[in-house]
């Protein structure tokens, strides 16, 4: 396959677990040297689709591709071409790391001489060679992941897919894990990656898929979802008297009609929303604000980050997600 | 309730389907005896031969249910919190330790006393048709009580020691059949022949309930050979396991505190790089050094039959080493005691004591080798992980199945040369010899797929260990109690197949041991343990193929 040709491609991906629909007509792909950030709220279908791309699952309908290898009639050999992490490490007891990792060698058939040499390579790369003697049950969460991460590249593939690989580590080891990754973006291999650390994956995704309640909300690269979503700004206000922020909630909400969502939060004495109205349409509410004699603190834009993106994408689904925390009505 | 944690364990297990379908069965079984045994002759026995074989029954049956159930609740209470990390949580509250402890012994305890009270109704059949004094019925229930607490405290002090669930169950139910039935073997080979030993066997007996039970249902010794012996069993056992409860109790809550936790992350010292003469040590030490750097899975080699033998709790190559040169130890110097003249037992007396030992070894180390092969991979995780990987489920099962299989036939073969002694004195046992290997490798076998298939069954190491070691339990021990009613209530047929289910019962038929000659096993009992093993393999075969399909 040429190298041009997307390394991942997903198909009208569906799947459904009798009245459950956990995957809704999923299509995306992901082409080499590039890193995908798939992320979505708890249950959004996220492993679901990444277990019929590795081939734990099979489809209900829909097609799914690694390499060229359909993900349903080639299991075996999406075996050796997918690097699969998931977020449960899975280790054996007594066994320390070296011989941990030449026991996956070994399973995926390479010789001991080549295996000796991989487990050096993996080690150095995911700096856990120290760690070679330590046993695999004793080691912290963080020292966990970077081992995981080198079973994974053992058998060197083309496509790795990651499920939280910077779940429970500290921000030095964070910022490690995302220079390997990058690195093995380099090195030429598709990186599906999904992380609740939106910040992390906004720095090294070239491409996110947003995934909510099993449909593909949003896809492409950063900057294109940034604006879609920017054609919408987020505005917040923020007031001195908590007193008037229903009154004020309610002035937005006429202003701006049906155009955007309204949330007043009472603990923070703030309220947001988004609108495409313009600058001047903005202006004329400020002044109608200070004039029906809101006491206004502040009015600005909040710029906005793949956290907010997601946000966004996310609620504008029919579920309320974050707005129904504790104190925010809106 | 006062102590919160009696209400949990109690009310918790309690409140569960399983628990209370488990308590309508019993009652069943026991309503089911007495609707069976009920005379329905207009003439009824002035002796109460009929009540007494009922009695009998129903002592029996609920002896063995005590003994296969009870252990596995305390041996993963303690060490199952320890996991969770809730035994934290409690030490940090204000319960006090005892409080812990005796809401967990409460908890499994009212569980035994609703066990018990299900087979109060076919008591009280024994008591109303005579025969069976209210006496004797409440002696038998104070020394089936005592039993269960004993077994409790048992299974809660090993809980403390174990770190998994699977090791505190493997340990407690060693212990347990330890207990039981390995303390009456010594006097089922010397009854009557007198001597030192002789009278230390009959004393060893008294650590295990089976003698005060027998005693207790009016039946004269173990194997009923008419030799009169010593009577007051029920009294020995209650004040043996009184005292033993007590110093359990103490032991265990004297561990529940902060200490429990006292134990660093291992640093993964590695031999090589200690000095020459720690390592000349430890060879000699470990022959195969545990914490010598090990060299890569050598091509051809099955690695998952490797990563077994590395990654397992229980049974590393060290373990078994040591284990098959006690074997060969034990059995070589019974062999050679008994060509001495030290002991003047026949050869079918050390026949029937290295089959004794070897079954029971089999019965000890197949559920805690095999009960985990599949479950435990699920719980860790580890099963998504080899699924991923190109091996097949055909070479994952039979790595795993391997890794038993040699060590239960290294177990098995450090007997052989005592088997060369007993066919050196008598060269024409060697067809029985032979047979009698037969019966071992067979069970040794059938034990394995039976552990492997609950293991494949069920979710969790823990249950499918227990669920594992009640079955071999029951096949090896609990027809032996048929056994020892061999008079009555069961006649010869009834033991007869009972018996037949029985590899140890064959391999003692085979050598001649007095009271199973007599029976007719073979080769029926081949054709039911392979029977049996095939149906084990095909459930194993099933379900390792229904978990490694993707979903």
């Amino acid at each position: 396959m040429s190298a041009d040709e997307p390394v991942v491609v997903t198909r009208h991906l569906t799947k459904r677990f009798g009245s459950l629909t956990a995957v809704d007509d999923v299509s995306l792909s992901l082409h080499r040297g590039q890193i995908l950030g798939f992320i979505g709220p708890n249950g959004a279908g996220k492993t679901t689709t990444i277990r019929i791309l590795v081939g734990l699952m099979r489809p209900t309908s829909g097609s799914a591709s690694v390499a060229g290898a359909d993900c349903v009639r080639e299991a075996r050999k999406i075996k050796r071409l997918v690097g699969y992490m998931p977020d449960n490490f899975g280790y054996y007891d007594n066994m320390r790391v070296r011989e941990y990792l030449d026991f996956f060698g070994a399973a995926f058939g390479l010789s001991r001489r080549r295996r000796r040499r991989r487990i050096d390579e993996v080690m150095e790369m995911t700096g856990c060679r120290d760690l070679q003697d330590r046993f695999v049950e004793s080691l912290s969460h963080g020292m966990k992941q970077r081992v995981g991460l080198a079973r994974t590249l053992l058998h060197d593939p083309q496509v790795l897919i990651l499920d939280e690989p910077a779940n429970g580590l500290d921000p030095e080891a964070r910022i490690e894990m995302r220079q390997i990754l990058v690195r093995l973006a380099r090195m030429g291999k598709a990186l599906l990656v999904t992380s609740h650390i939106l910040p992390e994956l906004a720095r090294i995704c070239d491409q996110v898929a947003i995934l909510s309640r099993g449909k593909l909300r949003a896809f492409g690269t950063l900057a294109d979802i940034m604006r879609s979503v920017s054609r919408r700004r987020m505005i917040e206000l923020q007031l001195l008297v908590r007193d008037q922020l229903d009154e004020a909630a309610q002035l937005i909400r006429q202003a701006i009609e049906e155009d955007g969502q309204v949330v007043a939060s009472a603990t923070e004495n703030v309220v947001r929303f988004r609108t495409s109205r313009s600058e001047t349409e903005m202006s004329d509410l400020l002044e109608r604000l200070i004039q029906q004699g809101i006491k206004v603190a502040q009015f600005r834009e909040v710029h906005t980050d793949l956290e907010d993106a997601f946000l966004s994408v996310t609620r504008t689904d029919g579920q309320p997600a974050a707005a129904a925390v504790s104190g925010e009505r809106s | 309730m006062t102590n919160p944690i009696i209400e949990r364990e109690l009310v918790g297990a309690l409140r569960t389907r399983k628990a209370a379908a488990f308590l309508v069965g019993v009652a069943v079984l026991f309503t089911v005896i007495v609707a069976l045994r009920w005379p329905t002759d207009a003439r009824v026995a002035l002796s109460g031969s009929g009540s007494q074989q009922m009695c009998r029954l129903f002592a029996y049956g609920l002896l063995a249910a005590l003994l296969l159930l009870v252990p596995g609740f305390p041996a993963t209470s303690i060490v199952r919190e320890k996991k969770q990390g809730t035994l934290e949580l409690l030490l940090n509250s204000s319960i006090k330790p005892w409080g812990i402890y005796l809401g967990k012994l409460v908890g499994v305890m009212g569980l035994v006393v609703l066990l018990v009270a299900t087979s109060l109704p076919a008591a009280a059949a024994c008591y109303a048709m005579g025969g069976v004094g209210l006496g004797q019925l409440a002696t038998l229930y104070l020394v089936l009580l005592v039993m269960a607490l004993e077994y409790t405290a048992l299974g809660l002090l090993v809980s403390s020691y174990c770190n998994s669930t699977d090791s505190a169950l493997r340990v407690t139910y060693g212990l347990v059949l330890l207990a039981a039935l390995v303390t009456v073997g010594p006097h089922l080979f010397l009854e009557g022949k007198g001597g030192p030993y002789a009278q230390l066997a009959a004393r060893l007996r008294y650590i295990s309930p089976i003698p005060a039970v027998m005693e207790l249902v009016g039946q004269s010794d173990w194997s009923g050979r008419g030799v009169i012996s010593a009577r007051g069993a029920p009294g020995r056992f209650l004040l043996v396991a009184v005292i033993s409860t007590l110093a359990m109790m103490g032991a265990t809550i004297a561990r529940l505190n902060h200490r429990i936790f006292d134990r660093a992350r291992p640093q993964g010292r590695i031999t090589d790089e200690r000095s020459l003469v720690v390592r000349l040590f430890r060879r000699l030490v470990f022959l195969v050094d545990p914490q010598r750097r090990k060299r890569g899975i050598a091509p051809l080699v099955n690695p998952v039959m490797v990563k077994e033998f590395r990654s397992r709790r229980f049974g590393r190559i060290h373990w078994v080493l040591r284990l098959v040169a006690a074997c060969a130890v034990i059995s070589l110097t019974l062999a050679y005691l008994t060509t001495a003249g030290t002991l003047d037992w026949g050869v079918e007396t050390i026949g029937g004591i290295m089959a004794m030992l070897q079954v029971g070894l089999i019965v000890l180390l197949a559920p805690s080798l095999a009960g985990g092969l599949i479950s435990s991979e699920r719980e860790s995780g580890g099963w998504e992980l080899l699924r991923m990987t190109p091996l097949s489920a055909r070479s994952i099962v039979c790595g795993k199945l391997m890794s038993v299989l040699w060590t239960l036939l290294l177990v098995l073969l450090a007997t052989v040369p005592g088997y060369l002694v007993v066919i050196a004195i008598k060269p024409e046992l060697w067809y029985q010899v032979s047979r009698v290997l037969v019966c071992l490798v067979l069970t040794a076998v059938f034990a394995m797929l039976l552990s492997a298939a609950m293991s494949s069954i069920f979710r969790r190491t823990a249950v499918a260990t227990a669920v594992a070691y009640t079955l071999l339990v029951g096949i090896c021990g609990g027809t032996l109690l048929i056994w020892f009613a061999r008079n009555a209530p069961f006649g010869r047929e009834v033991v007869e197949a009972a018996l037949k289910l029985n590899p140890l019962a064959a391999a003692l038929g085979i050598i001649r041991m007095a009271d199973f000659a007599q029976y007719d096993l073979l080769p029926a009992n081949w054709w039911i343990t392979g029977y049996l093993s095939a149906a084990c393999l095909l459930i194993l075969v099933f379900q390792t193929w229904r978990l490694t399909r993707p979903q």
